[in-house]
């Protein structure tokens, strides 16, 4: 699961002056042609950089994007529940392995990877630093964060990376089910007993704001979008996103009686497109930067699950084992 | 630091005092998996594991690329045991390049996969027999179908792949009683509709 709002590193105008023009033009003559990227073929070193970090966000967020949901196995209501939420969970926990290879294939190691991520220097997506205070907070999630996800990784399936598209494929596929299991979930609770209603209603009224933020701020248009676009790294603007979902899911959230806490949210007739009040970006870059209700918990939880599987993981080893990048 | 989770709550969390930094292989080696979707078709690479050894690798393949789809036999082998081939470009294709050698050493059995389009997965086309990956790919030619454009080839020793065993089929059929994780098994719209006539006669 994992929105846009993609942090990529700063770059200038020379990073990519500094390539063989040549190389770099059959390279950009290859997207064009709609071909895609396999680790074994000539790329500028912006373009790798870019995906690692890319790829690597992305597996996180399906990381920790496992433990709102996780939390809530115990408590699903029913076993048909707590079967379909286990299921859920794993294949969350399957993409990050997926993706783990993928950013792999361009020289970084897994190791390294899980270090920045609990050392606190790799981002995650911003959503899963807020709490799921009751079971309806983990339907929303399973249904509108998945849906969210699913938006902007049906856009980057369709990239310039081999490894990287195909590994979508494979999520894009799993989480039909994900999707499909969150709405069951939340039609149950909308149309069931008052307290039922209510509890879904507050759901959604608590996860609207950082459901707004999980597309990322506004893309500025600049030098280095364009190249990001040009390459097929980004494949639609934030902005693009946040629309298409809302124009997907909103008439869904409000046939179920359910209302949006945004009195601003309406489509406007004559665009085509939706408004809605602009979302506090400075709450965002707080909570992206460390401060959110779980950030903390988040990080713990993973740092102790590293710290007990380390003795595991050095019995296993074995002093032949010699580490060579992954093929594909 | 207080959590919601009663269970983490008890775990009494230490203070974050210094960085964890992981150790060179300590998420071991890699392994790349090939899965047999359905019974006749050809073996396809899949995607890689991280192991200690092809016993677990094999573990984890079936949970990750076993799990959801209909599969029937996986194999494995480490990434380092796999010959990998240049990759070419337009209509070239590996065996343009590859010259006739004839070899009389001993001879073992190469598993041999093809790449027909980039973008795609590697493919199983067939063993030979051959003294070493160049031998193979030079075996590998005679065999191959010229209409066919490879733009690449990868060489595994069949004595590097592990294969799932035929008399073990039992192990792939996973998937009847789990229809839980099937999006067909979530319909909602008769409970939406009736919601939508109560609200509208209230």
């Amino acid at each position: 699961m994992y929105g846009g709002g993609n942090i990529f590193e700063p770059s200038n105008h020379n990073d990519v002056l500094n390539e063989d023009p040549v190389k770099l033009q059959e390279f950009e003559a290859r997207i064009e042609r709609g071909e895609k990227i396999e680790p074994s073929d000539w790329m500028p070193k912006l373009y790798r950089k870019q995906l690692i970090r890319m790829i690597e966000q992305h597996a996180h967020s399906e990381i920790i994007g496992a433990l709102p949901e996780g939390t809530w196995i115990t408590r699903a209501p029913g076993f048909k529940r707590k079967l379909a939420l286990m299921a859920k969970v794993q294949d969350e926990v399957g993409h990050a392995q997926l993706l783990y290879s993928a950013a792999e294939t361009l020289g970084k190691s897994r190791e390294d990877m899980i270090s920045d991520l609990i050392n606190g220097k790799s981002k995650y997506s911003n959503i899963f630093n807020y709490p799921a205070y009751t079971w309806a907070d983990s339907c929303f999630i399973s249904w509108l964060v998945d849906a969210g996800a699913i938006v902007n990784q049906v856009a980057n399936s369709k990239g310039s990376y081999g490894p990287y598209c195909r590994a979508l494929e494979r999520i894009c596929i799993e989480e039909s089910f994900h999707l499909k299991y969150g709405h069951h979930c939340v039609i149950h609770l909308a149309t069931g007993t008052p307290k039922q209603r209510q509890m879904m209603q507050e759901a959604v009224d608590r996860w609207w704001a950082p459901m707004m933020h999980f597309f990322g701020p506004s893309d500025k248009i600049s030098v280095h979008t364009e190249i990001l676009m040009k390459w097929k790294v980004k494949m639609a603007s934030n902005d693009d996103c946040r629309q298409q979902f809302l124009d997907m899911y909103v008439p869904k959230i409000w046939e179920l009686g359910l209302t949006v806490p945004d009195t601003n949210l309406k489509k406007n007739e004559e665009t085509g497109m939706w408004e809605f009040t602009e979302p506090d970006w400075e709450e965002f870059k707080r909570v992206i930067n460390g401060d959110g209700p779980c950030n903390e918990e988040r990080l713990a939880v993973r740092r102790m699950a590293e710290e007990r599987g380390q003795w595991v993981r050095n019995a296993l080893k074995s002093a032949d084992m010699k580490y060579v990048t992954p093929l594909a | 630091m207080d959590s919601l989770d009663p269970r983490i709550q008890r775990l009494n969390f230490p203070k974050w005092e210094k960085d964890l930094e992981k150790n060179h292989l300590d998420q071991l080696e890699t392994y790349e998996v090939f899965v047999q979707t359905k019974e006749g078709k050809p073996y396809q690479h899949e995607g890689v594991v991280h192991a200690s050894n092809s016993d677990m690798a094999f573990l984890f393949a079936k949970e990750q690329f076993g799990r959801r789809y209909t599969c029937t036999g996986m194999w494995i082998a480490r990434s380092s045991d796999v010959s990998v081939s240049q990759t070419t470009e337009a209509d070239k294709s590996v065996y343009d390049f590859v010259e006739a050698s004839a070899n009389s050493d001993q001879l073992e059995s190469c598993e041999v996969f093809h790449l027909y389009k980039r973008g795609k997965q590697h493919r199983h086309v067939g063993a030979v027999q051959a003294a070493n990956y160049e031998h193979a790919l030079s075996e590998s030619k005679k065999t191959i179908d010229e209409q066919k454009t490879v733009y690449n080839v990868w060489v595994i020793k069949s004595s590097d792949l592990l294969k799932s065993a035929e008399e073990d089929k039992v192990i792939w059929s996973t998937l009847p009683e789990k229809q839980f994780r099937d999006a067909i098994a979530y319909k909602g719209a008769d409970k939406i509709k009736e919601f939508k006539e109560k609200q509208a006669n209230s």
